[in-house]
């Protein structure tokens, strides 16, 4: 019997959904074996019922959920419950979902200074134009899934690797248990060479690393000793799917931190600027230090500046 | 797996008035200059008010600036990191990777809605027993002014 | 074997005891008052009754100290029926005396609070002790009882005093209701024991511990007191001491060993304060030694630190100190070096104790402040208000009703004043111990005219006989980092002298196996030092304890009078093993000291070392926060909190061991560099003595003549000569150190010389870098040709003088003191120059006695034997003006001489002196280069720019960098011969370390999580060691990385710990998980 799926979207730009499809050829393997029940993404189904006469929201029951974005409103909520209630195993799907991702980085901000930004004091909007009807209240913060209904299964990454989906879903088919995440950072997996720590000033990420095109990445150096801030040692590893090698490094760029940090209590902020600083470079040359680290993370780990 | 937030970003409160306030402060001292000093203070007998909790460490570069967040955020009122004076470093150098760290985490104590004045490095010699008073004395002041900390739960 | 019941639970005793002993023996406890375990029972005062049922009788109530345990019994000890006779008991004893403690607490436990007959107030409970006491263990009769009934009475013999009384106390020490019954039998006056360690304050009894911190801590008999050694009776202590330690038979014992060297440190005695009969002392009971105050101050002294007078416990407002009391004298024309401190020290700790109120003067003639820090504790004492008297006190006098005293001293300007204090402290003089004339003659040697042991300048730990070397106050009055220094130097001439034998006797301490407590859960022992009163006058140590107890993981816990002590120790290894302990946490002083003591305690107990942890409540508690009892033992609970919280994540660690490179790198080729030198190679380790310039002396060959006639530069050139003779000695003159690296055991200098640099590897370090002399830009100097120094004098008047100045014969030398030394800028004492300038100014008289010598002084500091040549040089007709440092003296040129003004303190009167040559007694300056040769070793600086050792009493020679020692004046100013002790002491310490073979490592070192780290190699280069590396392996097809530390080289820092963005690496004993968990310990909430 075919496995019921369940997925769901909250504040994400849909990136991961189209991971999945990403998956390329597994992606038949796995079609066979699943009924998508409920995807807004490519179906449209009536939350409140085909004529809208449910007071209440329903999802039908599934044996799979997957759900992508954090949750910025009441809405995401209720659905996020919902989904909960009928999918018996449920994934976070992606960054946003396992801690907020790119959206969460306006828990930086109150919520009223949020709404004051987009809907009253940027120019091109007009003054008093806050839409109230319809909308659902927005939540005081970004939250990431897990903070608000537990989570069986996380599949990190801006977006998601292919792999890792494949992964998941096919361990679920086969009654397997859910494939573990990496406990090793990125610096585990990055091949790039290691000589001596970079000194001076960083570079900005748009000038280009030193590498030599068609050669292995073994003979490149450390981006980091290249003078580029890379976040790999705090951000964990097993973004380069079957390849092994980190996505962003096999790009020559330096990792940013979509897989998040190592573990729940780790924090990317404190632990670079501590090995940043412990190497001698000048800390204040990182700009826009919060979001640099928790640019994927801000679900718990950014807050509004506090007003005395 | 679990990928749990830190603290909620509530636990920003009012501070009460500071008169009354006696600050819990950790102090972190190493062991050959800043500890050493803190013994002569007492054996000195020089008088300090009762709000710091020293932690014995080798040198000040083996605090991780993590202990010090950490702390701060789970309620210290303070926290004061001592060392040798650059130069006197038992271990050559670790006293400058330490004034280094305290940049970074004077840095980073705004991104946790902290005051700098919070952390302070000071450099202490063994024979520094009426400074190192002093610098306790002096701390405690300034962490009475700022108020509790907001993330001071009791 | 018999059974009986107690309380209903069966228990089997030995046959013949009393019901009272196997109850007893059961654990129950029951009341007595007549009942002691060395006297025969006696069934009087019926408190220790107790219900007894015997097969098929009934039960009845009986005296449990008197009835015999038989078969079959059944005793309840608390049934109502007993408890209500107790009661009636107590209740009668009560009503008969009201008064008597033991009888008060006992009646207060069984609930009896008052009597309800009328009280009889009598002293006498009829309970017989004192009876039994002198009849059946002293073998007197000298008190029994007379009448029956009504009239019973507790008398002697006739009623009447009696010789067959001894007057041994036994009767009133047994009394419990405090009855003085000797006065019954004796007329005579009791004289207790006095306690010596307390210089007679208080009494002590015949069984006893000598002192708080005697070494081992066991008591002995005194056995010229003791009953039982004198008469054969008694034998009490016996009978009590449950361990059976007593051993009667114990005789001296006479043992012979075959030495090489014998060092005679018999120390000093204190002048007997009797002989200066105007002070009163002996005859005013408020007149006392320093020695006296120095234990009234001490929180183990005869008033547990409560300062008080002897006379009537009352607290003194005003004390008087009086300096030079049998010192500075006719008879001893010697300085004893150490009151002026020491009264120092006395008055700032008694207005610690009793507060700023306390009025402390100090009647002195020179403040003599000489030592490293002394000059500035002085200072600080003056700002805490002690005030300092210049005068010498003739005469006390007594004001008879208040027993108050009175001194009268002539003050400024010659006026009489005569002021009250309570308390009159007499700083009395070092003298050599009586039995030194009989030492000296039993060793042959030679002693001085005032019977200290004769040395030489350059052979000062030496005495007269070869192999016989001496130490401490038995040489000269003498300080604790002197006297530690001088001990040091002997052992190294004695060193020396043996060293083909060295290491023969020697037996290696076993410790048992180290117990596995990885797989077990923390039990944890917490012991809590009252350290006398240090941290229980103002932490409440019992409160603590109790807190202990209630953490989790805490097993045991307890509080311990000096947790340092021997029998701590002993009894911290029987907790450990009695209770399975497997972590111990010690609350008292700082690890810096005292981590090793508790360490080795460990071993010795079969745990790992490091498994144990320190809470610091006395340096950063007790003593920080004296006057908030409150909060100091809130923090003090908090302390040992964190400790706990540390402890018990702590893991046992095993320590490396390096190979000890056995050379050693003298610093400095001066006088201190060379003695090190031949001291180390006279041991048998190779020396490199490295000096900057290019020949070997130091200031050494700029002193031409010394105090006592010796000729210095001889002695130079014999030292140099050994020098160069010894293959042992590599002598590397012109040379610059480069760098020093590496640490104890295997250091790495590079230095250059010519032009060429080398390496050297050496185990060991001696800084022997020396001072200099500064260069006076006051008092014309440099301007007019005849103000000289006295090294420029010096050196004139070795060649004969001529005499002083180019044109004709100088009438007048004026010297200046404290030029460069006791100012703001350097506020320490040159301590050398008031003898260099004695020194030269009896030259000047000796070669032309008509010249007229001035010496312009604050205080004459000629301590020790150079005392007797400024009595000498006044006999000369040296003039001494003092001048105060406000008003300093002033020097002019006119065209024909030199006019020198200064206001002369004595007279109180500015006067002019019309000089030819005005010499300038130059401090002693540290050299400037000491700031690098520090950084080299990571030693410290004190803020002159001194070295500064380890411990400024008791480490004079160390550092707190292991490996590296301190000599000369690299240390502090400091004469010749001093300079040769300290030289000797560096090189014995520093042969301490060479002697081994090799050394352990500390434990605490760095260590990766191979799980954690993958490699990002940021701790690579932080490591200040060079000490870690980057590996590469293969894993499943892929290349991974890792690093790796190197234990040999790591030190510890943990700078890799806090670089490490992933808790990778960390340091043993100090991991970011132990830290946090004293850091969350901190936060919580007590």
């Amino acid at each position: 019997m075919a496995a019921r799926l369940a997925e769901e979207w909250f504040a994400i730009c849909g990136g991961c959904e189209v991971t999945i499809l990403d998956i390329g050829e597994p992606l038949l393997d796995v079609l066979k074996q699943v009924e998508i029940v409920h995807m807004p993404v490519i179906m449209d189904h009536k939350l409140f019922g085909q004529t809208g006469e449910n007071a209440e929201m329903e999802i039908p029951a599934a044996d799979v959920g997957l759900i992508s974005g954090g949750i910025r409103n009441e809405e995401h909520k209720k659905l996020a419950l919902e989904m909960r209630k009928k999918c018996k195993i449920l994934i976070s799907l992606g960054s946003c979902a396992c801690f907020g991702g790119i959206p969460a980085l306006a828990n930086q901000f109150s919520t009223q200074e949020l709404v004051d930004k987009v809907y009253r004091d940027s120019k091109s909007t007009e003054k008093d134009g806050l839409p109230h009807e319809q909308i659902p209240e927005l939540t005081d913060r970004v939250y990431a899934v897990h903070e608000v209904v537990p989570v069986d299964a996380y599949l990190p990454g801006c977006p998601t690797t292919p792999d890792m989906v494949a992964n998941a879903l096919l361990s679920i088919l086969e009654g397997k248990p859910l494939p573990a995440l990496s406990s090793k950072s990125v610096c585990d997996e990055c091949p790039t060479k290691r000589e001596k720590k970079a000194v001076g000033t960083l570079k900005r990420r748009l000038e280009a690393p030193d590498f030599k095109p068609g050669a292995p990445l073994t003979e490149m150096r450390c981006l980091m000793e290249q003078g580029y801030l890379c976040l790999g040692p705090a951000t964990r590893g097993g973004c380069g799917g079957h390849d092994g090698v980190p996505r962003c490094i096999r790009a020559y760029m330096p990792c940013e931190g979509c897989f998040g940090p190592l573990s729940e209590k780790a924090n990317p902020m404190v632990d670079m600027m501590g090995a940043l600083s412990s190497i001698g470079l000048d800390p204040k040359q990182i700009p826009d230090r919060a979001a640099t680290f928790n640019r994927f993370a801000g679900a718990g780990r950014l807050r509004p500046a506090p007003r005395r | 797996m679990g990928i749990s937030p830190v603290q909620s970003v509530s636990a920003v409160a009012e501070a009460p008035p500071a008169e009354t306030f006696q600050p819990l402060i950790i102090a972190l001292c190493c062991n050959w200059c800043s500890y050493a000093g803190a013994d002569l203070a007492g054996v000195s007998r020089i008088q300090y008010p009762p709000s710091i909790r020293m932690v014995r460490v080798m040198c000040s570069g083996m605090v991780h600036p993590n202990l010090v967040i950490e702390a701060l955020t789970k309620g210290a009122d303070g926290v004061l990191m001592c060392g040798c004076h650059p130069g006197d470093c038992h271990y050559q150098e670790g006293n400058l990777k330490a004034e280094k760290r305290a940049e970074a985490i004077r840095l980073m104590l705004s991104d946790f809605g902290l005051e700098e004045e919070r952390f302070r490095l000071e450099w202490v010699s063994a024979a520094e027993g009426p400074r190192f008073a002093q610098v306790v004395r002096d701390f405690t002041e300034q962490v009475q002014k700022l108020g509790p900390s907001p993330y001071r739960t009791q | 074997m018999i059974r009986l019941e107690i309380n209903n639970q069966s228990t089997e005793v030995l046959e013949g005891i009393t019901l009272l002993q196997a109850i007893e023996k059961v654990g129950v406890k029951i009341p007595t008052l007549c009942h002691h375990k060395a006297l025969t029972p006696y069934g009087a005062c019926r408190l220790c009754v107790v219900e007894v049922q015997a097969p098929g009788r009934p039960a009845t109530v009986q005296a449990a100290c008197s009835y015999q345990a038989l078969e079959g019994l059944a005793v309840l000890t608390h049934s109502d029926r007993v408890l209500r006779a107790r009661r009636i008991v107590a209740e009668l004893l009560l009503a008969r005396c009201p008064e008597a403690e033991p009888v008060r607490r006992i009646a207060m436990e069984l609930g009896v609070h008052e009597p309800r007959i009328r009280k009889k107030n009598d002293d006498c409970i009829y309970c017989g002790l004192c009876v039994r006491m002198c009849c059946e263990r002293m073998g007197r009769t000298a008190v029994g009882f007379s009448g029956r009934g009504p009239r019973k009475r507790l008398e002697p013999p006739f009623g009447k005093h009696n010789p067959i009384c001894w007057t041994c106390g036994a009767c009133d020490f047994i009394c419990p209701t405090g009855k003085q019954v000797s006065s019954l039998t004796t007329a005579k006056n009791f004289l207790p024991l006095s306690n010596a360690f307390n210089i007679g304050l208080d009494s002590r009894p015949a069984a006893y511990i000598p002192y708080p911190q005697a070494v081992p801590n066991k008591a002995v008999l005194d056995s010229t007191a003791c009953i039982h050694l004198n008469y054969g009776s008694c034998g009490i202590c016996q009978e009590v001491c449950e361990a059976k330690a007593i051993n009667y038979e114990q005789k001296p014992l006479a043992t012979e060993l075959n030495v090489g060297a014998i060092i005679l440190a018999p120390g000093y005695e204190i002048f007997d304060a009797r002989l200066t009969k105007d002070l009163g002392y002996g005859r005013f009971p408020n007149v006392i030694t320093s020695l006296e105050f120095e234990r009234i101050l001490s929180a183990s002294g005869p008033y547990s630190g409560h300062v008080q007078r002897p006379y009537d416990q009352k607290q003194p407002r005003r004390i008087a100190f009086l300096q030079c009391v049998g010192s500075r004298d006719s008879e001893r024309d010697y300085c004893s070096s150490v009151c002026c401190m020491y009264a120092t020290k006395e008055a700032i700790i008694a207005k610690e104790h009793l507060g700023e109120g306390l009025q402390c003067d100090i009647f002195f003639m020179d403040l003599r402040a000489f030592s490293k820090g002394f000059e500035q504790y002085y200072r600080r004492a003056q700002e805490l208000g002690v005030r300092y008297i210049r005068s010498r006190v003739p005469i006390i006098k007594e004001v008879p009703a208040s027993k108050n005293l009175i001194v009268e001293y002539l003050g400024e300007h010659d006026k009489r004043i005569s002021e009250e204090y309570d308390l009159v402290v007499l700083s009395v003089g070092m003298q050599p111990p009586k039995e030194v004339k009989a030492l000296a003659d039993r060793f042959g040697i030679e002693l001085n005219e005032f019977n200290f042991c004769k040395t030489s300048a350059f052979t000062p730990a030496q005495s007269s006989r070869e192999g016989v070397y001496v130490a401490g106050p038995f040489v000269e009055p003498k300080d604790i980092p002197e006297t530690v220094m001088q001990s040091s130097a002997a052992a190294a001439q004695a060193l020396s002298l043996l060293e083909s034998a060295r290491g023969t006797l020697i037996k290696p301490k076993l410790y048992p196996a180290e117990r596995d407590v990885k797989q077990e859960h923390p039990r944890i022992g917490v012991f809590v030092c009252h350290c006398g009163t240090n941290i229980a006058g103002v932490v409440k140590v019992p409160e603590v304890v109790e807190y202990a107890r209630t953490l989790p993981d805490v097993v045991y816990a307890e509080n311990n009078l000096y947790t340092c002590s021997n029998d701590a120790q002993d009894r911290i290894k029987q907790k450990i093993d009695e209770h399975k302990l497997n972590r111990v946490v010690v609350a008292s002083c700082t690890p810096r000291t005292h981590e090793p003591l508790f360490r080795n305690t460990m071993a010795e107990a079969g745990l790992n070392p490091y498994l144990f942890e320190m809470a610091n409540i006395r340096d950063q508690c007790s003593w920080v926060h004296m006057h908030q009892p409150e909060e100091a033992t809130k923090k003090s609970k908090d302390l040992v909190r964190m400790a706990i919280a540390k402890s018990r994540l702590l893991q046992p660690l095993q320590r490396q061991h390096l190979k000890i490179e056995k050379s050693a790198l003298v610093i400095g080729g001066g006088l201190s560099g060379m003695t090190s030198a031949l001291s180390l190679a006279g041991q048998g380790y190779h020396v490199y003595l490295v000096e900057k310039e290019k020949e070997l002396g130091g200031d050494l060959r700029h002193v031409y003549y010394l105090l006592n006639g010796e000729n210095p530069q001889d002695e130079l050139a014999r030292i140099r000569n050994e020098v160069d003779r010894n293959a042992k000695i590599h002598v590397l003159t012109n040379a610059a150190i480069e760098n020093i690296e590496g640490s104890i055991g295997n250091f790495k200098t590079r230095i250059s010389r010519n032009g060429e640099t080398t390496e050297i590897v050496h185990g060991v370090v001696i800084v022997a870098t020396g001072a200099k002399q500064y260069k006076p830009k006051e008092y014309l100097y440099g301007q007019n040709e005849n103000v000289i120094t006295q090294r420029e004098l010096e050196a004139r008047l070795a060649a004969g003088g001529e005499f002083l100045k180019p044109n004709g014969r100088a009438k007048t030398v004026v010297m200046i003191q404290c030029v460069g030394s006791r100012d703001t800028d350097h506020p320490y004492c040159s301590r050398v120059c008031c003898a260099d300038a004695i020194k030269n100014a009896l030259k000047i008289k000796q070669l032309s006695p008509a010249t007229n010598v001035y010496v312009l002084y604050r205080d004459i500091r000629t301590y020790g034997f150079k005392e007797g040549y400024y009595t000498k040089a006044r006999q000369q007709g040296v003039a001494f003006v003092r001048y105060d440092e406000q008003r300093k003296p002033e020097v002019s040129q006119n065209l024909k001489a030199l006019e020198v003004t200064v206001f002369d303190q004595t007279l109180g009167m500015p006067i002019s002196i019309s000089s030819d040559l005005v010499v300038l007694s130059a401090g002693i300056h540290p050299h400037e280069e000491n700031r690098q040769i520090a950084q080299f070793l990571k030693v410290p600086l004190n803020s002159e720019g001194f070295f500064l050792e380890a411990h400024m009493k008791l480490r004079p020679v160390d550092f707190m960098t292991d490996g590296v020692f301190l000599c000369g004046t690299a240390h502090s100013p400091k004469t010749l011969d001093e300079s040769i002790l300290q030289a000797q002491a560096a090189s014995a310490r520093a042969a301490t370390i060479l002697a081994k073979d090799s050394i352990e490592l500390e434990g605490n070192i760095s260590h990766v999580l191979d799980e954690k780290c993958d490699g990002c190699a940021y701790c690579v280069d932080t490591c200040p060691y060079k000490g870690i590396t980057l590996l590469e392996y293969m894993w499943q097809g892929s290349v991974k990385k890792v690093v790796q530390t190197n234990d040999s080289v790591c030190k510890g820092c943990g700078c890799c710990q806090a670089t490490c963005p992933k808790d990778g690496v960390q340091i043993y004993g100090f991991t970011l998980e132990q830290i946090r968990a004293q850091i969350d310990a901190a936060l919580e909430v007590a």
